[in-house]
């Protein structure tokens, strides 16, 4: 099948959710969700079976929507991050229902008392397109729809609990400081542009690494696309929507915008800087800057997460965190291997990137589902509800053991290949002390917050009055019983995500 | 399925996913726990038998590779060059197959039955690990996994005090030699740039024997097979680990794990070749532990114990053998390969009897069970001669082997040591035989002694088969053995080691019989040269002084250095970052531009 009915699949099914919801009778409205689990899963099946034509040479479409040939199984790699994200976020949704009801539906009014569900189920279906797209994505006008096309649902999405103060303020934060970002993001295309005269991402790397390139305008266009770029991504000094944004969001779209936002970001950020890569003048101070950007990001996450008393913000910090690492693996430019042969996957950024999202994945959505089953215990999520935890629900509290242990990179599991990785990248490709000194500290203290959690979890009492058991429904568990599985197999034998890639 | 490859994975894997299994749903069930693991075991022996015959070379696969250093995990099984592991594989599979059988009626009203099963399927999964690697790296980490199950296997009955601190002695015993193991490892692939086995070519050893850390290099990695294979000094956590189950005893302390050392140095064969020094190591850590273990053994009173420094004596003598030079890996093999049979046969016979009289172990609280368990009586008395190497017996046939190999090589010394060990050997099983088996019963639980299950049988009558013929040709050449039976030669070895047999037994005979309680005394043996407390000893003084020299160091020189002081930055640190989280948007958008600020004054000034 061509690879491109992926999306088409994928819009349709969007469709079809609204129209279902509209029509159709539902007593529950979760089936929508289930539908779309479904169909997505069906969604992610067909990625191992897709194909593209023999020649795209000449046609106008493919240099809209392709990728270079040599990495068109990464396209497909972080179209599954973005299909399978959107399964798990559904599963969260319909699992967080109890909380968003409160604060969308009025079953007062004499509305389905599940009324606003179903487009909470839809929304992310769309983005789920966008992501997909943006994954094929090699020219700067469908970069920036399919970017935008995700941003737009995300503003929604996060200010969706609209009678909750904390969800609309998130809301504002984010649509204002979001249409800041993409206003430079627009203005640096234009420049890019106007450097290169071409938009599809073959050209200007073409164009970039010609002699008469004109260097400042083509760096000014450059700066300007990293800042909305490492917006999206939560690069220092860009990242400070992040910890508001993320605490006042539904915890499923939380998950959503720390997952799969974060993935389509870094591929359109390694797409672009790819171009740069190629030319020599230029390459040197992009690289400079990625280095400068992942060690602010390093340190500023990390630290800034020690002090954090909130989970949810606390996994903020650490997803600001983890953009510092991926960034790290960005500043490491992929090594020029001079027979023209391939170099191993695990030697280019974009090979450790994908395993690294891969990994990142298993592991913070376990954390986000743990914390949602518990969210619907409790009115906030701060981290003295995580108190005791064990002994209130003993299979919330391991897993989310595992995941805090992956994300502090704990040996055997899939966290500590990624960052593994990333350290093996740097030094094999000379990266500078400063930053691999900003790794150290950050892995550090990633250790240190981590664990504060599963302190808090095994040592401590639960609190009065907060003691209960916590019911976690079947999918759910069915879910996290997966992603522990994939973590430890991960973490075992990281050969599994690699060989997914090719 | 004739292909090896199949096969080896199915080997390695199944017992890993009974025991997956059991711990996380069947727990509830032991029955089927127990049918299950038992059934796993069973196809992994047929299994291991179609290997024999199999095709084919086994797949590695890459498992990490960081530089240079790569790791497979890679299963060496590979054709007719290496019998070594197929002929293990299959005394593992099959001795684990009769302790599997063995344990359906030992265990049968175990309250953790489930949780003994599992046990035993994660020590297969390791053991098979540890056989198949075909690197050391691999190896390591199966050879410490062996060490995790047989913790979780010998503190089964972990409400009792001292299964439990026999198991924390195991572990911790064996963590120091492959401590030693772990540095030989690395310290082998510093001088070769290579961890697998396939790759210690005689250019790359020659060439790496040149630096003088090659003898270091082998003698650590000789540490790993000193814990595993308890030799002297590290001897002391084998005959504690007896508060385990009987079946796991046959297993884990008679027939496989205690093997895996053995196993390990034949597999480094290549390297010890080439290490002058540490064959002269091995060679007499091997003779010394034969020694000293028969001597112990001759004053134990406990069945179990007298079968345990047994043990650690004949691996004395296997380890003795792997640094012989020339044949002397071969006839150490090959010795593992028929003590396996009997001294499983021993153990569970022992097992039989402690069964049989309710949990007693003592011998001099046993006697005439002749009568009142004949059945046993036979098989052990098989195992018994297979063990004291009567000719004919395979035992005898294999240990000629070794003390032949001994004495063309002209280790003169080490071989007269063996000699002696042929003598105490038969002594001291004579010794347990006649106080067990012969005379009247001394107590009760002796005198109600009764025979046990017939589900028991099946593992004793087949083993007591292998005691004794498991030597002669059809048989060893189909398990692919290192050696077989042939008439013996009338040399001086044979001479003195059949001289040492009647002496051994006669005089055993002359003292015990008819006896009702300990004629000779000799406290040094009976305290097993004091080895124990002389360690606790030692123990109580240096660790204490360590531990408080390090609580010095650690209080007031690491804690505020190295942990208080990067604690409390980090800390401001992160409280200082916090500040830019301002919380308003006129804050965050100010900040964004000034960033952009920065951002563009960086690239382009």
């Amino acid at each position: 099948m061509p690879v491109y009915y992926l999306e088409i699949i994928v819009v349709v099914l969007g469709l079809v959710m609204l129209m279902a919801d509209a029509f159709v009778k539902l007593e529950d409205k979760r089936n929508i969700a289930w539908f779309a689990v479904l169909v997505l899963s069906v969604v992610f099946l067909l990625l191992f079976k897709v194909s593209w034509p023999e020649s795209t040479e000449g046609s106008p479409f493919w240099k809209f929507y392709d990728a270079e040939k040599g990495s068109r199984g990464f396209s497909l790699f972080f179209k599954g991050i973005a299909v399978l994200t959107t399964i798990i976020v559904l599963i969260m949704s319909a699992e967080f229902r109890g909380v968003l009801l409160k604060y969308t539906a009025k079953p007062e009014d004499g509305a389905h008392p599940q009324s606003g569900l179903s487009e909470f189920f839809t929304l992310p279906v769309f983005a789920c397109a966008g992501l997909m797209w943006m994954a094929s994505a090699n020219n700067l006008a469908s970069i920036f729809v399919s970017l935008e096309a995700v941003t737009i649902t995300f503003y929604i999405l996060v200010a969706y609990m609209r009678r909750n103060v904390g969800s609309l303020e998130a809301g504002v934060k984010y649509l204002i400081l979001g249409a800041l970002s993409t206003g430079f993001l627009v203005y640096g295309f234009t420049w890019l542009f106007g450097v290169t005269g071409t938009m599809d991402l073959a050209g200007i790397k073409e164009q970039l690494a010609l002699d008469s390139v004109n260097v400042t305008a083509a760096l000014f266009a450059f700066a300007l696309i990293i800042v909305a770029l490492g917006f999206k991504v939560g690069a220092a000094p860009f990242q400070n929507w992040i910890p508001d944004v993320y605490q006042g969001a539904p915890t499923p779209i939380t998950a959503f915008l720390s997952v799969a936002s974060k993935a389509a970001g870094f591929i359109v950020l390694l797409r672009i800087s790819g171009c740069f890569f190629g030319s020599g003048d230029l390459s040197e101070k992009v690289g400079a800057v990625f280095v400068v950007l992942a060690i602010l990001t390093l340190l500023f996450g990390n630290l800034a997460a020690l002090p954090q008393t909130n989970f949810k913000r606390l996994l903020a910090y650490s997803s600001i965190a983890h953009a510092g690492f991926l960034l790290m693996a960005l500043a490491s430019p992929i090594t020029l291997v001079a027979d023209g042969k391939e170099p191993p996957l695990l030697d280019t950024s974009i090979g450790v990137i994908a395993f690294y999202l891969g990994a990142y994945l298993l592991m913070t959505l376990l954390a986000f589902l743990v914390m949602t089953a518990v969210r619907n215990q409790q009115e906030d999520d701060s981290l003295e509800g995580y108190a005791g935890l064990a002994k209130r629900s003993p299979f919330l509290a391991f897993s989310l053991l595992v995941s805090m242990a992956s994300l502090a990179g704990v040996p055997l599991t899939a966290g500590f290949f990624g960052k593994f990785f990333v350290f093996k990248l740097a030094i094999q490709n000379g990266a500078c002390g400063w930053l691999i000194a900003a790794g150290v500290i950050g892995a550090a203290a990633g250790f240190y917050y981590y664990f504060k959690v599963i302190a808090s979890m095994f040592w401590n009492a639960p609190a009065e009055g907060n003691d209960g058991p916590i019911p976690v429904s079947m999918p759910a568990k069915v879910v996290m019983v997966l992603l522990i599985i994939a973590i430890f197999a991960v973490g075992i034998v990281p050969n599994l995500i690699l060989g997914l890639i090719k | 399925m004739h292909d090896v490859n199949t096969l080896a994975w199915i080997i390695l894997l199944l017992p890993l996913l009974v025991a997956a299994s059991i711990l996380f749903g069947l727990k509830k069930m032991p029955g089927l726990s127990a049918l299950l693991s038992t059934g796993s075991v069973l196809i992994t022996l047929v299994c291991s038998i179609l290997l024999f015959s199999a095709t084919g070379k086994a797949v590695p696969v890459t498992w990490i590779s960081i530089f240079e250093f790569k790791v497979n995990i890679g299963l060496l099984v590979g054709g007719d060059k290496d019998p070594l592991a197929k002929g293990m594989m299959f005394i593992v599979t099959f001795i684990g197959t009769l302790v599997h059988i063995f344990s359906l009626g030992y265990m049968k009203d175990d309250d953790g039955k489930a949780r003994y099963f599992a046990g035993l399927s994660i020590f297969m999964f390791s053991m098979t690990g540890i056989v198949l690697a075909d690197n050391l790296v691999m190896m390591f980490i199966f050879w410490e996994l062996v060490g995790v199950s047989s913790y979780i296997l010998i503190g089964h009955w972990y409400n009792k005090d001292s299964a439990a601190d026999a198991a924390k002695k195991a572990f911790l015993t064996n963590r120091i030699g492959d401590f030693g193991f772990m540095i030989g490892i690395l310290l082998v692939w510093v001088l070769t740039k290579q961890i697998e086995f396939a790759k210690f070519t005689p250019e790359i050893v020659a060439n790496a024997a040149k630096s003088p850390l090659f003898d270091i290099a082998i003698i650590a990695i000789f540490c790993g097979a000193i814990g595993k294979s308890a030799q002297v000094p590290l001897h002391v956590w084998l005959p504690d680990a007896m508060e385990g189950p009987t079946p796991v005893s046959a297993l884990i302390h008679a027939a496989t794990m205690v093997a895996a050392g053995v196993f390990m140095l034949a597999r480094v064969s290549a390297l010890i070749g080439a290490s002058e020094l540490a064959a002269t190591v091995i060679l007499w850590t091997g003779a010394i532990t034969a020694l000293v273990a028969a001597l112990m053994a001759l004053q134990q009173n406990d069945i179990k114990r007298i079968l345990a420094y047994s043990t650690l004596s004949q691996l004395g003598y296997m380890v003795m053998a792997q640094g012989i030079a020339g044949q002397g890996a071969d006839a150490g093999m090959f010795h593992l390969y028929t003590h396996a049979f009997f001294k499983a046969l021993l153990f569970l016979g022992a097992g039989a009897i402690i069964f049989g009289c309710h949990h007693e172990q003592n011998i001099w609280k046993m006697g005439g069970l002749r009568k009142k368990m004949p059945f046993t009586f036979w098989t052990f008395a098989i195992g018994t001669a297979a063990l004291i190497a009567v000719p004919g017996t395979s035992g005898f046939f294999s240990k000629e082997g070794i003390l032949h190999a001994a004495h063309a090589a002209g280790h003169d010394f080490p071989w007269v040591i063996g000699l002696i060990v042929a003598f105490l050997t038969p002594f001291y099983m004579t010794r347990l035989f006649i106080v067990t088996f012969l005379g009247k019963s001394r107590t009760e639980n002796a005198d109600h002694a009764k025979e046990v299950p017939q589900i028991m049988f099946v593992p004793l009558v087949i083993l007591a088969v292998l005691a004794l013929f498991s030597a002669y040709k059809p048989i060893a050449k189909f398990l692919q053995a290192k050696g077989y039976a042939h008439a013996p030669e009338i040399d001086p070895t044979f001479g003195w080691s059949l001289f040492g047999l009647i002496a051994g037994v006669g005089l055993a005979i002359w003292i015990y019989k008819g006896r009702e309680k300990e004629r000779i005394n000799i406290p040094l043996f009976a305290n097993k040269f004091y080895i124990d407390e002389i360690y606790n000893g030692l123990i109580a003084i240096f660790q204490d002084a360590i531990a408080g020299l390090l609580d010095f160091i650690d209080r007031f020189v690491i804690d505020p250095v190295v942990a208080r002081f990067p604690a409390m930055t980090a800390f401001t640190a992160g409280s200082f970052f916090r500040l830019f989280q301002v919380g308003n948007l006129q804050g965050y958008t100010f900040l964004f531009g000034a960033g952009v600020v920065a951002l563009i004054w960086f690239l382009l000034f």
